[in-house]
C-alpha cells in the first residue's frame, strides 16, 4: 500500500530532474502513496489521496457522524527577497463531523490510513462531547456534490515549476538597482520581495462529493521612500497585491515603468506645499484603493452572516447589520449609486475557486443593489438560516460558497469572497473626479480602522487640498471619521469602467485566527460630506 | 520508538519530545552533502479548542502540527531556509537538498563572527510554564465547563458566546556547528528544547436585542488558575451585560476614568512594546519613540531618558521570572533574574537587540532586556474598585479597550474604543450605562495623572498563534484624571 522510501525518492528526483533545477524543491512530498508513481504536479489527483479521504469519512460514519467532510491540502510557498529566500511545504488534513447538530473537528499532518481513521473517530468524539448538551438544529442547505472532478486555476506560468529562482531574483535585483540609481529614493526593508503559494487540495464528504483543485496566489512588495529637502514619505507599488495568478503577474507587468511613474508622482507631490489639517466637513474624492479599504470592513466583513448573527461576538465582534432576516431587501446600506456584487469566479481573484471548502460551487451574487441590502455571505449551514427569507422572495436556498479554510488543519468558516463595486456610467477617472470637484479634498491610499461592529471608522491616508479642480497642497494629519451607512449614502459620483482597479486584501477572522485573501475591485468615487478631524487631537 | 510515536509525538503527548527533536537534527545532517553544518529549528504544537455562540457550542476541535526549518551552513547570515512539516526520511532528505540548493544561491558568505560563541547554553530559570492540568483538560471536561458557563446566561434570556483553548508547544533549535568547542562553549544559534502550555477562557454575553454586552476572560499557562474561575467569569460577563443595557450618549471630553485591570493592560501594550523597540545602540530602528533624546556621536549611541522620572512614582513595572504567575520562555542569551523597567516612576531599563546582548557578556550572558514586554507586573495600591467609585464625583468606569491603534510613537498616543461595559459614576455611585466612546489618549499621559491604584491581578493576555509564547501580565485597576474621549461610537 505504501511506497518505499526508494520509490519516493525516485519520484522526487524524477520530478526534480526538470523541476528541481528550476524550482529548487523536488516534486510534491507525500508520506505514503499508492503503488503507482504519480505524475509530478498531479499527485493530488491520485486515487490514493481519495482513498485516504474516504477512509476518514468511513471511520467518522462508523463512529456515528450524521455528516462528515474532509480536506487534505498540500501547500508550497516560496518567498524571495533580495538577500533571503524561504521555501515552505506543508501537508495537512482536517476532518469535520456533525453529530446531533454539533460540530467536531480534528486535524493533523499525517496522510496515512491509520491517521485518517484516528481523525475520523476524533472528530466524532469532539462533537459527541458537545452533543450531551441541549438540542441543536443544523440544516445544511442542499448542494450538488461534485463527483471525481478536478480544477486547476488557470495561470500562465506556475511560479514554482515554470520560472527559475534565478529569474525571480534577477527581476528583484533589477528593481533594487533601478531604485538605487535614483539617489533621492530608497527601498524600505523587506522590499522588493515576491511571494508565491501553490496549493493542491482534495475535498470529500459523506454525501459522495469528491473534488480536487490546484490554486495559486502570487503577491509582492515594492515600497519606496523619498527624502528631499521638502519632504519625506513612503509609497508602495499597488500593482502586485495578492492575486490568484502565477509568475505572469510579475513578468507581464511593466514593473520598471510602474516604479518610474510612482517615483515621478512622489517627486511631484514632494513639491506641493504642505498644510496642516483644518477640521470640518468636506466633499472628498477618493481613489480606488481608498474605496476598496472603505468597502472591505463596512460592506465585506459586515455582511458575513455568521458574524451578523453573533458567531464572532467574542472575537472580532458583530455587525451593524444586526437583524439580517428583516434587513434583506429593505435596509439602505448606501446611495442608489452603490451596487456591490460578490464572486469566487473572477479570473485572477485571490478568493477564486471552483468549489469552496464545503464542496459548494460558489455563485456570483449581489450584496447591495442600488443602495439596498440584498444578501449576505453564506455557507451551507448559514444559508439555511435565511431559508424563509429566500423562499418568500422566490430565491433558491443555497450557500453562496463562502466557506474557506486556509489550510486543512483549520476548520472552514465564512470568509469574504471577491467583491466588486459597480462603476459609474460616465468615463471618469480619479483626475476627472478631482477636476469635477472644484473645491474640497482628495485622498489616496486611505487605511481604515473600524470598530467591532464595522460601523464607525477612522481613515488616514495621503490627503490633498483641491482648488479649482487641481490638487494644490498636501494636507498633513487628517483623519476621516465616518459611520458606515451614512458614508455610503453620501456617495454621489463614481469613476467609470476604465477607472476600475483591483486589489488583493488580506483579512483575518476567528478563534483561533485564520488569514485569507480576497480581491476587491472598485472605481474612484466622491462622497458628499466627510467629517475631517485631527486624529491626534485629544478631547 | 513506534512509527506512530515517532510521527505523532510521543505515545503520551501530542507534541515532540526532546529526543525526537535531537533525532531530527541527526537525521537531517546525515543527509547533508558537500560539507558544512546543519541546523534545524523545530516547533511542535497541539490545541484543544471549544467555540460557542448564541448559547450553543459551535465547534470542538483537536488540532496539531509541526514545523521543521532546515538551514545548511547556518551562520552564513541571510535567510536561506526550507520549512517542512513532514519528518520521514524522504521528506527530510528533500528538505536538506533544497536547503543546500537555496543556500548556494541566496545566503551571504559564511561569517563565523556572525554567530559568536557564548559561555552558557541553558535557559535561565523561570517559574513553571508547563502544566499537566492544561494538557490534561480533555474534550469532555472542556465541554462540561462551557455548558456551565452558558447555562446562567441562557436562563437569564441572554446570549453567551466565548472561546476556551488549551495548548501545548515544544520548540528547539539545534546545530551541528561548534560541536568541537571547548567544554562550556556553545553556539548562540541554538536554543535548547523547551515546552510550555497555555490556557485561555473568555466569554462575551450579549443582550438578544444587541443593546448590551459584557465580557470577562483569563489566560495562564496553568488551567488550574482558570478552571475554578469560570463560573465567576460567566457571572461577571452576565452582570456587565445586564448593567450595560440601554446606554445613554454622553458628550465627548476629558473624564476621570476608573480603568479595570483589563483596560489598563489593553492601553499598556504599546508602552511595553516601546521599551524594547527603542534601543539606544541602534541607528537602524526607523521608529522613534518616547525614550530617546539625541544621538551622541562620541558614544555612537542615543542619549535616553534612562534615570529620569517618566511616570507617577507609585508605578513600578518589573518582571521576575521566578514569580509563579509570570513564567515565560527565557532565551539562553538572557541574563537570569528579575528586570525592572520602571522603578517608582523612574526609567531604569531599555531593551537591547541580540547583538548588544551578546556583546555585553561580562561573565554572564546578555542583558535581561531581551525579554522586552513579554511579561510584566505593574505595581498597584490598596484602593478597592468600590472605594475608587465611592470617591469619584464624576467619572467613567471602563471594562476594556478594543481595536487599539498607535497614532504617534513619540508620545505613545493611541486611539481605540471602549467595549463591553462603560458606566457613568456620579457622586460616588454608578448611575447610568454609557454609549461606547472612541478614545485618544497616551498610556504615558495616563500614568502621569494617576489618582488611585488598586490591587494588581492577572489579566487576559494570551498569544493567538498556535506556537505563540507565554505573555502573562499582572496589572492593577487605575483611576486617572483627564482621560480623553474624542467621539461617540454607538456600537455595542
Amino acid at each position: 500500500m505504501s511506497l518505499s522510501r526508494r520509490d519516493l525518492l525516485k519520484i522526487t528526483i524524477k520530478a526534480g530532474a526538470g523541476a528541481a533545477v528550476l524550482s529548487g524543491i523536488p516534486g510534491p512530498l507525500l508520506a505514503q502513496l499508492g503503488a503507482a508513481l504519480p505524475e509530478p504536479g498531479q499527485t493530488i489527483r491520485d486515487l490514493a489521496v481519495k482513498e485516504l479521504a474516504l477512509r476518514a469519512i468511513e471511520a467518522a460514519r462508523d463512529a456515528g457522524a450524521n455528516y462528515v467532510d474532509v480536506r487534505l491540502t498540500h501547500t508550497r510557498q516560496r518567498h524571495v527577497g533580495t538577500h533571503d529566500m524561504r521555501d515552505v511545504e506543508e501537508l495537512v488534513v482536517g476532518v469535520r463531523s456533525l453529530v446531533n447538530g454539533y460540530w467536531g473537528f480534528a486535524a493533523s499532518r499525517l496522510w496515512t490510513p491509520d491517521e485518517m481513521a484516528r481523525l475520523g473517530r476524533e472528530s466524532v468524539a469532539q462533537a459527541r462531547a458537545l452533543a450531551i448538551g441541549p438540542v441543536r438544529e443544523v440544516d445544511l442547505a442542499a448542494a450538488p456534490a461534485p463527483v471525481d472532478e478536478h480544477w486547476t486555476m488557470p495561470v500562465e506560468l506556475d511560479p514554482l515549476e515554470d520560472v527559475s529562482v534565478d529569474e525571480v531574483s534577477d527581476i528583484l535585483d533589477g528593481i533594487e538597482y533601478f531604485v538605487r540609481v535614483h539617489p533621492a529614493f530608497r527601498l524600505l526593508p523587506g522590499s522588493p520581495s515576491a511571494h508565491f503559494v501553490v496549493q493542491d487540495k482534495a475535498f470529500a464528504s459523506s454525501e459522495g462529493a469528491y473534488c480536487t483543485q490546484r490554486l495559486y496566489r502570487t503577491q509582492g512588495r515594492v515600497e519606496l521612500e523619498l527624502r528631499t529637502r521638502e519632504a519625506s514619505f513612503a509609497r508602495g507599488l499597488d500593482t502586485i497585491t495578492p492575486a490568484g495568478k502565477g509568475w505572469e503577474y510579475f513578468k507581464r507587468q511593466p514593473l520598471r515603468e510602474q516604479i518610474a511613474r510612482l517615483m515621478e508622482e512622489m517627486e511631484a507631490e514632494a513639491k506641493l506645499p504642505v498644510k496642516p489639517v483644518e477640521v470640518g466637513r468636506y466633499k472628498v474624492v477618493c481613489d480606488a484603493r481608498t474605496i476598496v479599504n472603505l468597502a472591505a470592513p463596512t460592506l465585506g466583513v459586515a455582511t458575513q452572516l455568521d458574524r451578523a448573527l453573533g458567531y464572532e461576538a467574542n472575537s472580532g465582534g458583530t455587525s451593524y447589520l444586526n437583524d439580517p432576516l428583516n434587513m434583506l431587501g429593505s435596509f439602505e446600506a448606501g446611495s442608489s449609486l452603490l451596487t456591490l456584487t460578490a464572486n469566487r469566479s473572477e479570473p485572477g481573484g485571490a478568493a477564486t475557486v471552483q468549489w469552496d471548502d464545503e464542496g459548494v460551487r460558489p455563485d456570483d451574487f449581489t450584496i447591495v443593489h442600488e443602495g439596498v441590502l440584498q444578501d449576505f455571505q453564506t455557507t451551507r449551514e448559514s444559508a439555511a438560516w435565511l431559508a424563509d427569507t429566500y423562499t418568500k422572495a422566490s430565491r433558491a436556498v443555497r450557500s453562496h460558497g463562502c466557506a474557506a479554510a486556509p489550510t486543512a488543519v483549520e476548520v472552514p468558516i465564512t470568509h469574504t469572497p471577491n467583491l466588486r463595486i459597480a462603476p459609474g456610467k460616465e468615463a471618469l477617472d480619479f483626475d476627472d473626479l478631482v477636476a469635477g470637484l472644484g473645491e474640497g479634498l482628495a485622498v489616496k491610499d486611505m487605511k481604515v480602522d473600524i470598530d467591532y461592529q464595522g460601523l464607525n471608522g477612522l481613515g488616514q491616508g495621503n490627503v490633498y487640498e483641491v482648488k479649482n479642480g487641481k490638487r494644490v497642497a498636501r494636507i498633513m494629519g487628517a483623519g476621516f471619521l465616518f459611520r458606515a451607512p451614512q458614508l455610503w449614502k453620501g456617495l454621489v459620483a463614481l469613476g467609470g469602467e476604465g477607472s476600475l482597479r483591483r486589489f488583493g486584501v488580506e483579512s483575518s477572522k476567528g478563534e483561533p485566527e485564520q488569514v485569507t485573501y480576497h480581491t476587491v475591485t472598485a472605481p474612484p468615487a466622491v462622497f458628499e460630506e466627510f467629517t475631517v478631524i485631527d486624529p491626534k487631537r485629544k478631547a | 520508538m513506534s512509527e506512530a510515536a515517532r510521527n505523532n509525538g510521543t505515545v503520551d503527548l501530542p507534541i515532540l519530545s526532546e529526543a525526537e527533536c535531537r533525532q531530527i537534527l541527526e537525521r537531517a545532517h546525515a543527509f547533508a552533502r558537500g560539507g558544512g553544518e546543519t541546523a534545524v529549528s523545530i516547533k511542535s504544537w497541539w490545541q484543544g479548542e471549544l467555540r460557542w455562540a448564541r448559547n450553543r457550542a459551535s465547534l470542538a476541535s483537536d488540532r496539531r502540527n509541526i514545523e521543521v526549518t532546515v538551514h545548511r551552513n547556518p551562520g552564513g547570515g541571510g535567510g536561506a531556509e526550507v520549512t517542512t512539516n513532514q519528518i520521514d526520511d524522504a521528506a527530510l532528505e528533500s528538505a536538506v537538498r533544497a536547503a543546500e540548493w537555496i543556500t548556494l544561491r541566496r545566503a551571504r558568505p559564511n561569517d563565523p563572527s556572525f554567530v559568536p560563541k557564548v559561555r552558557a547554553y541553558s535557559r535561565p530559570p523561570s517559574a513553571p510554564i508547563w502544566s499537566d492540568a492544561t494538557i490534561g483538560l480533555d474534550t469532555n471536561a472542556r465541554a462540561e465547563i462551557v455548558r456551565r458557563m452558558i447555562a446562567p446566561a441562557e436562563a437569564a434570556g441572554l446570549y453567551s458566546a466565548g472561546y476556551l483553548e488549551v495548548r501545548a508547544v515544544a520548540t528547539a533549535t539545534y546545530t551541528t556547528a561548534y560541536r568541537d568547542l571547548l567544554l562550556g562553549e556553545y553556539s548562540s544559534v541554538e536554543a535548547p528544547y523547551i515546552r510550555w502550555t497555555q490556557a485561555q477562557c473568555s466569554t462575551t454575553v450579549r443582550d438578544t436585542t444587541g443593546m448590551g454586552s459584557g465580557w470577562a476572560g483569563l489566560s495562564s499557562y496553568d488551567w488550574e488558575r482558570i478552571g475554578s474561575q469560570c463560573d465567576a467569569l460567566a457571572e461577571r460577563a452576565i452582570q456587565k451585560c445586564r448593567a450595560s443595557r440601554n446606554p445613554v450618549a454622553l458628550e465627548p471630553g476629558r473624564y476621570t476614568v476608573i480603568l479595570e485591570p483589563q483596560a489598563v493592560a489593553d492601553l499598556m501594550e504599546v508602552f511595553m512594546a516601546s521599551l524594547y523597540r527603542e534601543r539606544p545602540e541602534s541607528r537602524m530602528d526607523r521608529v522613534g519613540g518616547p525614550w530617546r533624546l539625541a544621538f551622541d556621536e562620541a558614544t555612537q549611541m542615543y542619549v535616553t531618558k534612562l534615570g529620569l522620572k517618566v511616570v507617577d512614582e507609585r508605578i513600578t513595572i518589573e518582571h521576575d521570572p521566578m514569580d509563579p504567575r509570570l513564567g515565560i520562555i527565557m532565551s539562553p542569551l538572557e541574563r537570569p533574574g528579575p528586570v525592572t523597567w520602571i522603578e517608582k516612576g523612574v526609567l531604569k531599563r531599555l531593551g537591547h537587540g541580540i547583538n548588544k546582548a551578546i556583546d555585553e557578556l561580562d561573565g554572564v550572558n546578555g542583558l535581561h532586556t531581551l525579554r522586552r514586554g513579554t511579561a510584566y507586573r505593574m505595581s498597584g495600591g490598596e484602593t478597592s474598585l468600590e472605594e475608587m467609585i465611592r470617591t469619584t464625583r464624576r467619572g467613567l468606569l471602563v471594562t476594556r479597550f478594543s481595536n487599539v491603534k498607535e497614532l504617534d510613537n513619540k508620545s505613545l498616543l493611541v486611539t481605540g474604543l471602549t467595549r463591553d461595559g462603560l458606566w457613568l459614576i456620579e457622586n460616588g455611585e454608578i448611575t447610568k450605562a454609557v454609549k461606547n466612546f472612541r478614545f485618544t489618549e497616551s498610556p504615558l499621559f495616563m500614568l502621569n495623572n494617576i489618582e488611585q491604584l488598586g490591587e494588581p491581578v492577572p489579566v487576559f493576555r494570551p498569544t493567538k498563534k498556535e506556537d505563540g509564547e507565554l505573555t502573562p501580565a499582572i496589572v492593577p485597576p487605575i483611576k486617572a484624571r483627564d482621560f480623553s474621549f474624542t467621539s461617540l461610537a454607538d456600537v455595542v
